[in-house]
């Protein structure tokens, strides 16, 4: 790491932070673990989602709005509205063979919906009950729904509409406050009655997660009982979502992570599987660097933000720290126009265009900054065609915008003072799959877009046609990028694997085939966080720079790689040896991980890298009050 | 007591006199042993008038001076007044000059054009109210989200209300810390841009404070 003089100016406070605390969350049953973010609908302001619910490949969901809303999930965005004129809803349930859906409302009444192919069609309106509904759920036969109301579960028929039983639940001292409880006594009583082998889960405010399973108190007894089996801390807040799923309890609480643990008994000990996962920030980048102003541009849900790196004093040795000349300062604060969150940014390398999408409208300015001027116009003339993107890229020269949209197509503007104009559709077949990752190499040759059905297209933007395409791995790509000088294409995928792939041969190349074949150090398997962004060092071409939440990693690919037995992060260890002995002990991999919570990792042209950090005490200080718990001896 | 109040009862007579001989005994003094003047009575008559009308006049000059005095006031308050009013003129035309350069420049930060024309109402409003203000139209709340704000406020009330047991944000850090293995000191200490506002404010109320304590001691 030494070769690279450490760049003073770290900004620590004013990155982005992670997307809203999770109120709602629902998993397909396609589940990969490790799980790991794919991609992002934006949500609306006023518009916070209650419940959520799949319907085979269709996803649903509604809020206190009272709008049920599906999702178009190939273009990112909602694909349509009902309003349920329930007044606020609180849950969402479908039948188990997915053609009807049940909403529960603030005015107490549970309104069925019949799904069809295309849309959503009201069909009944249960008895009104006098208070809210706040959860539901379905007999697994579909003629019987069971909806929790304050204190009470009702049980309605789901042919007449009328409530056939009535149940009274005891309030539980002190925790009846808060609606998990409802569920899960409903949920409880419902699988009681109907005899399912799973177990069932409930959160509560503590942060704690406690299973429930139907046992037998002793061993070789026929009647069974509803033992508390397990209680999982993992959350310091509230917890607000939970599924259970085969194997795992994902929970989502107020402290804004989603935590992914595995049941022992259902999973092999000690494998990737029976870790437990945290997800504490999105797996994508939100920070945007412009290499040549030593700009930064960090995007936020309802704004964006562009800094100015500050300067720091001369050179110093490894483990200095440098005197800060000039403080970053902030430039423009720029905020959205509409309702809708942003959906991507990003600005150009020299600086001089900024472009951020939201669903409904993309948005593209004119940046002048001169010393202490600066000058911010937006263009008004945008072609037809890009009227909302899933990401958004410039060229290395900034002449040109690269616009992914509907179908996995990209879209190619060229701009210039004057105008901009729309140039070329690259669409390789047409496929169903967003494009979540898109780069344009830094010898404006080449652009590469990766898809969620794992697929990689390689551009030639001279000839503004498909090149290749890279063979689909079972694993989805996090990054990729493109070393200009060898034309290689290096992809990292979410199990950590690592790929090189040569765009001149259209092969794998030798390098990438030796590390496959020796395999990469298990440490680096163990890892939790994928990799998320990949960059170079132009002055060797032999380097390739990592970065992950926990680390950033240089990869030197002129040094044997790492074995097994060997240590994974030895730069310590290789700072303590005599430098004749370094050079054995050193490989591939040099690791530091002295930042963390890294958001973005950027080599600028003066061979300084600029780091940015999140540490999760800043987002911790304006989560809500938790709850209070009483510690012995404190 | 008694006695005492005899002798005033007694001397009620006598101190009448008395009076009556001071007064005399003044001018008795003034001449000690010659007889004093014979003073007519048109004389003395004619001073006690002309005593009368001094008083008056000096009163009127009094008051004649003060309501020059208040003419004066009046007059450079107007004129304050006048001058007032076209430096105002005058700072707006520079306000304005500069508030156009500004709007170029985008420290200012709103580049759209609506939110330009924002930025000018609100100005023009700014000079109308004082304090911490701020102008904006409400639109007139619809039955969904009157029921939304409702329900929020029911889940509000359930998680966050009364009896939910909540400490702050910076408790529960501490105890972390305290539990840790590695102990650390509140977390209001350790990280020094906790709370600003209320750090200030306290700067000001020690500072205040010293302030009232330097005098006394």
């Amino acid at each position: 790491v030494g070769e690279f003089q450490s760049h003073s100016v770290h900004e620590k406070k004013n990155a982005p932070s992670a997307e809203v605390a999770p109120c709602a969350c629902a998993l397909n049953s396609a589940v990969t673990i490790p799980a790991i973010l794919v991609q992002v609908i934006p949500g609306r302001d006023n518009a916070g989602i209650e419940a959520l619910c799949w319907v085979g490949q269709r996803l649903f969901s509604a809020g206190l709005r009272g709008e049920i809303t599906e999702y178009d999930l190939e273009n990112l965005q909602p694909k349509c509205s009902v309003d349920a004129y329930g007044g606020p809803i609180w849950t969402i349930s479908c039948n188990s063979m997915g053609t009807l859906l049940a909403v529960g409302c603030e005015d107490g009444t549970v309104k069925i919906f019949e799904i069809l192919e295309d849309r959503i069609q009201f069909q009944r309106s249960f008895d009104r009950q006098k208070c809210r509904i706040i959860s539901l759920s379905w007999h697994p036969s579909g003629k019987l729904l069971a909806a929790g109301v304050m204190d009470m579960i009702r049980i309605f028929d789901v042919e007449t509409g009328h409530s056939i039983h009535r149940m009274h639940v005891e309030r539980l001292v002190g925790a009846s406050k808060s609606r998990e409880v409802v569920v899960w006594n409903n949920l409880k009583s419902e699988q009681i009655k109907h005899r399912v082998s799973y177990g069932l889960i409930d959160g509560t405010s503590e942060g704690t997660v406690v299973q429930f399973q139907f046992l037998s108190r002793t061993v070789n007894q026929q009647d069974k009982d509803w033992v508390r089996t397990r209680t999982f801390k993992n959350h310091t807040h509230d917890v607000r979502a939970l599924v259970h799923t085969e194997i795992s309890v994902v929970s989502g609480g107020m402290d804004t992570q989603v935590v992914v643990r595995p049941l022992l008994d259902k999973v092999e000990k000690n494998t990737q599987e029976s870790a437990l996962r945290k997800i504490v920030f999105p797996h994508r980048s939100l920070v945007c660097c412009a290499k040549k102003l030593g700009l930064l541009l960090f995007q936020f849900s309802d704004h964006l933000e562009l800094w100015r790196l500050g300067e720091s004093e001369g050179q110093g040795r490894p483990g200095e720290s440098l005197l800060v000349k000039r403080k970053p300062e902030k430039l423009i604060h720029l905020k959205r126009k509409g309702e809708d969150h942003i959906r991507c940014s990003a600005l150009s390398p020299c600086g001089e265009w900024l472009a951020y999408s939201t669903v409904s409208s993309v948005r593209l300015y004119m940046l002048q900054i001169d010393n202490n001027n600066i000058r911010i116009t937006k263009v008004s003339k945008l072609p037809k065609i890009l009227n909302s993107a899933q990401q958004l890229c410039f060229s290395s020269d900034s002449t040109k915008l690269f616009a992914t949209c509907s179908q996995s197509s990209v879209i190619v503007v060229s701009l210039s003072q004057s105008e901009c104009k729309y140039v070329h559709t690259l669409n390789p077949q047409p496929g169903e799959h967003p494009v979540h990752l898109l780069h344009a190499s830094d010898d404006g040759n080449w652009l590469v877009t990766a898809n969620t059905g794992f697929e990689i297209h390689v551009y030639n933007l001279q000839k503004l046609k498909l090149h290749c395409t890279v063979p689909v791995y079972s694993s989805c790509p996090t990054a990729l990028a493109i070393n200009p000088t060898t034309r290689n294409l290096i992809t990292a995928h979410a199990d950590q694997q690592i790929f090189e792939f040569s765009l001149v041969q259209k092969e794998y190349t030798d390098w990438s085939r030796k590390l496959q074949k020796q395999g990469l150090h298990p440490l680096w398997l163990q890892r939790d966080t994928p990799i998320t962004h990949v960059t170079f060092n132009p002055k060797n071409s032999a380097h390739i720079l990592l970065h992950d939440v926990f680390m950033f990693c240089i990869v030197d690919k002129s040094l044997p790689l790492p074995e097994a037995r060997s240590q994974l992060s030895n730069q310590m260890t290789l700072r303590s040896l005599p430098e004749s002995e370094r050079m054995r002990h050193s490989h591939a991999f040099k690791i530091c991980k002295t930042f963390q919570y890294l958001l973005s990792l950027t080599l600028l042209d003066d061979q300084s890298l600029v780091v940015v950090e999140r540490p999760l005490t800043d987002i911790q200080s304006q989560l809500p009050a938790p709850v209070r718990q009483k510690k012995f001896a404190t | 007591m008694a006695p005492k109040k005899r002798g005033v009862t007694d001397s009620l007579s006598k101190a009448d006199s008395e009076e009556i001989m001071e007064s005399w005994g003044l001018e008795l003094g003034s001449s000690d042993d010659d007889a004093p003047d014979e003073v007519t009575f048109e004389d003395s008559k004619a001073q006690a008038l002309r005593s009368v009308k001094q008083a008056l006049e000096n009163g009127r000059r009094e008051k004649d001076l003060l309501k020059e005095k208040r003419k004066k006031r009046l007059e450079l308050f107007q004129e304050q007044k006048k001058r007032k009013l076209i430096s105002a003129k005058l700072l707006e035309e520079i306000d304005s000059s500069q508030q156009s350069q500004q709007e170029a420049d985008t420290r200012h930060q709103d580049e759209d054009e609506d939110q330009k024309e924002k930025t000018k109402q609100k100005l023009k409003h700014s000079r109308m109210l004082k304090g911490n203000y701020e102008v904006t139209t409400v639109k007139p709340p619809t039955l969904a989200s009157s029921q939304q704000k409702a329900a929020e406020d029911f889940l509000h009330s359930r998680l966050y209300g009364a009896g939910s047991c909540r400490t702050t944000t910076n408790e529960m850090l501490s105890l972390q810390n305290k539990t840790a293995r590695t102990k650390g000191a509140a977390f209001c200490f350790v990280k020094s841009n906790w709370a600003p506002e209320r750090k200030s404010k306290a700067e000001n109320l020690k500072r205040r404070w010293i302030h009232k304590q330097v005098p006394s001691s």
